[in-house]
């Protein structure tokens, strides 16, 4: 088998105003369903409209329209999507409703160290967010850690979220895990614990199901194994690293992303468990394709620039 | 052993370590961590220099001041590669960025390779190339951190394309090789380290068979490269900066499989740091002060248990938080933490360790010595982005003096800073007076008060006093631009509340303590104080001050301001304009 059948995005299916469903050309993904609120509010599906979680000096979740005539913006935002402060990961499910969580940015003013640890979900029929689930309160950390969650990774077939948290993570203690969560009822279905994830997606492989996932401390990329069910297999294994590579040589996989050709696209960017203002941090892609023969992801030559 | 060590755990094993570059300590486990400890991050303002770097350096400014800035190639240069760049640096593509835009003055832009073009250079070029005619030119300028590369024909002559690299540098030509491991061979720290003095030969990577590791300067954006020692199956990477012409930093790394595999300029100042002023106290006795300090998760550098001549004078000082206010209508502006640089909630990051200096008069005669602390985002001086200094004076008769500082360049020019300093000094009958009616006037109840036009110092220039118990105290007197440090003035915001045992209001590190852009009194403070204040006669009280500086970037009135110049050797450099601002305190005199 050749090719890597991927599917499912990284951190943020929308972001910075661009909607990236439209890259994402897979079977599974056709799963994600536009929300119907989004589209009474007059924001119909397609590439010219989009959630966001980045736009500077808006707070929370934004909808944002680009007119096709004149190229202006306009943007709706519920009364309810400031609640949960500023956010960053948003993933729709194949019903649309869209998942989201917390993230503070610059400073914790919004965004309690404390409540860091949940998910939100805005109901796709009637646009309204809500807390969907807490994955507990983190442990007190000394100013250390302002983060929780890192990533949502939407698994259409099982209607599975899957949660990356560093909540309670200090420098000395690596607190962090994946979750599997049953993305209707908030319940935790698995947990895989001890380390530090970022970035997450999911791809077939070698007729295998994989949630890979970038480490916040270390440029290094792992995967571990889901069963038939959701659930986590065995242990986290080393897929490759971002070490050494590109202008930085110690980028953090952000965001992963496969696709059909077999290749694995990470977003790398400076990370370090502080607070520096996300507008300073330059990103870069790296590209990795899938080596049937020896079954390694080799850097893309030209590509993943050392 | 100047450290104190109260939790051991092993992050906490550098206190065992010293930080200050003494091998005392016989722990062989952890080496890793005693790597990082030992490591040494060098003064970017250091005046070192070797008659090698001397002799570039004037090559460099004769070059520039020529009418193409650009030092071409020497090194075994073929006749026809010496021509290919010759018909590269007079196309005018190829020059494109070799000046500043504004100033017009030459960058320092530099040809590191001549090679024969190959036939995947010219992907997607419709250009009828013959081997042997076609060269790839690569230069680099070393202000922009910029590759330009340019395919070049001799024959004809011309130049087929040119393309432009951001953040990227080529492959160094030998004679920057050898600069590089001269500088690290040369500098003093490395034969320290290494415990003799190195020769160039010695500079070698066996596994590599190079004698450079590859390294990255990312918060100076510079050209930098690792001449790399082994001993004892060690390796002592030696970065070394070739845009300044010197020793960045040393660090040590295992050679096996453990511990990161490229030391990089941001690695071994964070690694540094945080193993040497974020895990641990560090103790100074100095002058007849005796005090600690350490860099805190998200208020800044906090000095702990300071004495003079023997009696306490504060329990501790830090700086909680800088809110910046860009406009009066539309709150725009950030509130930033300063701090650890990794594990913390800092905006704006400690990026060199803290520096003790000798404090001296214009006369030179020495008054005491300064803590000084920088923080800086990577970015600075650019737009958007931050430089905070933290600076505390301890005098010989007993003064001390708390500010800070920003120094730009923010995101424009109508921006406020105000910082947020808590002072929790030592009493536990403690009162506060403020001078007015040409009277000590003690307050009763936790408050705030602004400084202004129309506020009553004593003649010496004094605005409060602080009596400490048993006769002893200081009197306080804010900036009013008589320091001597560029601050023009506090217009401070002082609060005053009551510590409370068992009630945490910031002897332990705060969050975000509020919002960027409140123009009155609500900067924080007085959420210990609303909406019951409570009586502060002879008590133990915390004091907060709030200066607000307003940044100006008019010609000869720049303050909180930073520019960037091209210097002579065509690299940039940031001219500062700080806006100091924090209280004296005085002792009183019994």
């Amino acid at each position: 088998m050749n090719k890597a059948y991927c599917f499912l995005f990284g951190i943020v299916f929308v972001c910075c105003g661009q909607k990236q469903a439209e890259e994402t050309e897979f079977l599974s993904n056709e799963c994600r369903k536009w929300p119907a609120f989004a589209t009474k509010a007059g924001f119909p599906a397609g590439p010219n409209s989009a959630f966001s979680t980045s736009e500077k000096k808006k707070m929370g979740l934004l909808l944002i329209g680009i007119s096709n005539d004149t190229g202006g913006r306009k943007m709706y935002q519920h009364p309810s999507w400031t609640t949960g402060g500023w956010l960053a990961p948003i993933q729709l499910d194949n019903y649309g409703n869209l998942f989201t969580a917390p993230a503070p940015v610059v400073n914790v003013l919004k965004n309690a160290p404390d409540s860091q640890n949940v998910i939100y979900k805005v109901d796709g029929a009637t646009g309204e967010m809500r807390l969907f689930t807490s994955l507990g309160e983190p442990a007190k950390t000394e100013n250390q850690n302002p983060y929780g969650i890192m990533s949502l990774c939407y698994l259409c077939e099982s209607d599975l979220l899957y949660v990356a948290t560093v909540a309670g993570s200090t420098r000395t203690k690596e607190a962090g895990g994946l979750y599997c969560i049953d993305a209707a009822t908030g319940k935790i279905k698995d947990k895989l614990m001890g380390f530090d994830p970022f970035g997450t997606g999911i791809c077939y492989i070698e007729g295998k199901r994989k949630i890979y996932f970038g480490k916040a401390r270390t440029s290094e990329i792992f995967s571990v194994e889901l069963t038939a069910s959701g659930k986590f297999s065995g242990k986290p294994q080393l897929v490759v690293s971002l070490d050494g590579l590109g202008p930085r040589g110690d980028d953090k996989a952000k965001k992963i992303r496969f696709t059909t050709k077999g290749e694995m696209i990470v977003e790398g960017y400076e990370f370090n468990f502080n607070l520096i203002a996300p507008a300073e941090k330059q990103t870069t892609n790296y590209y990795f394709r899938y080596n049937a023969n020896n079954e390694k992801w080799n850097a893309i030559d030209g590509k993943a620039i050392r | 052993m100047n450290v104190k060590l109260t939790v051991l755990s092993l992050f906490a094993i550098p206190a065992l370590v010293s930080c200050l570059g003494k091998n005392e300590s016989k722990i062989t486990a952890l080496n890793e961590i005693k790597d990082v400890v030992d490591s040494k991050i060098l003064p970017p303002d250091s005046l070192r220099t070797f008659p090698f770097v001397t002799e570039r350096v004037n090559r460099i400014e004769a070059v520039l001041r020529g009418g193409t800035p650009v030092l071409l190639l020497t090194d075994s240069v073929s006749d026809v590669q010496q021509k290919a760049q010759q018909v590269a640096v007079t196309d005018p593509r190829f020059m494109k960025n070799s000046k500043d835009s504004v100033s017009g003055k030459p960058y320092r832009n530099e040809i590191f390779g001549i090679y024969p073009a190959r036939e995947s250079d010219f992907t997607g070029i419709p250009y009828n190339w013959k081997g042997g005619n076609c060269f790839r030119v690569e230069m680099y300028n070393y202000a922009l951190n910029l590759t330009t590369v340019a395919l070049v024909d001799i024959i004809k002559p011309l130049v087929i394309s040119v393309n432009h690299f951001e953040q990227s540098q080529p492959d160094l030509p030998p004679h920057l090789k050898d600069l590089a491991i001269q500088i690290a061979t040369a500098s003093p720290e490395v034969a320290e380290a290494l415990g003799y003095p190195p020769q160039n030969n010695q500079a070698l990577m066996a596994a590599t068979k190079t004698s450079l590791n590859r390294t990255r300067c990312e918060r100076s954006r510079h050209l930098c490269v690792a001449p790399t020692f082994l001993k004892d199956g060690k390796a002592l990477w030696a970065i070394v900066d070739l845009t300044e012409h010197r020793l960045a930093g040393i660090r040590w790394t295992g050679t096996g499989t453990t511990g990161p595999s490229v030391i990089t300029e941001r690695r071994l100042q964070n690694d540094k740091m945080t193993a040497c002023f974020c895990e641990q106290e560090t103790a100074v006795e100095k002058d007849g002060w005796k005090l600690k300090y350490m860099l805190t998760a998200s208020d800044g550098l906090r000095i702990s248990d300071v004495f003079f001549n023997n009696r306490q004078v504060l329990y501790s000082a830090k700086l909680v938080d800088w809110h910046v206010s860009y406009s009066n209508t539309d709150g725009f502006g950030y509130s930033d933490a300063v701090g650890c640089p990794e594990f913390s909630h800092a905006a704006v990051i400690a990026n060199e360790p803290p520096a003790l200096r000798t404090l001296k008069n214009d006369a030179g005669a020495v008054l005491g010595f300064v803590l000084e602390q920088s923080f800086a985002s990577e970015g600075w001086p650019g737009p958007c982005n931050y430089n905070y200094k933290q600076r505390y004076e301890f005098y010989t008769d007993g003064k001390f003096r708390v500010s800070c500082a920003s120094l730009g360049r923010g995101c424009g020019n109508n921006g406020t800073y105000r910082p947020v300093m808590r002072i929790a000094p030592v009493g536990d009958q403690a009162n506060f007076a403020e001078w007015n009616n040409n009277a000590w006037q003690n307050w009763s109840t936790e408050k705030w008060q602004l400084q202004g036009a129309q506020t009553a110092y004593t003649p010496e220039g004094y605005q409060y006093k602080l009596e400490t118990g048993g006769g002893n105290g200081f009197y306080i007197e804010p900036g009013k631009g008589q320091f001597n440090d560029g601050g023009r003035g506090d217009d401070a915001y002082v609060f005053v509340t009551r510590w409370n045992a068992g009630k945490e209001e910031g002897d332990a590190d705060l969050v975000t303590i509020g919002p960027c852009c409140n123009n009155d009194y609500h900067q924080g403070p007085e959420k210990f104080i609303e909406p019951s204040p409570e009586n502060i006669a002879g008590s133990r009280i915390v004091i907060w001050y709030v200066p607000q500086m307003k940044n100006d970037n008019a010609k000869g009135r720049e303050y909180c301001w930073a520019e960037s110049f091209v210097n002579s050797t065509g690299t940039k450099e940031a001219k500062v304009y700080p806006c100091y601002a924090g209280p004296m305190f005085i002792p009183v005199k019994k």
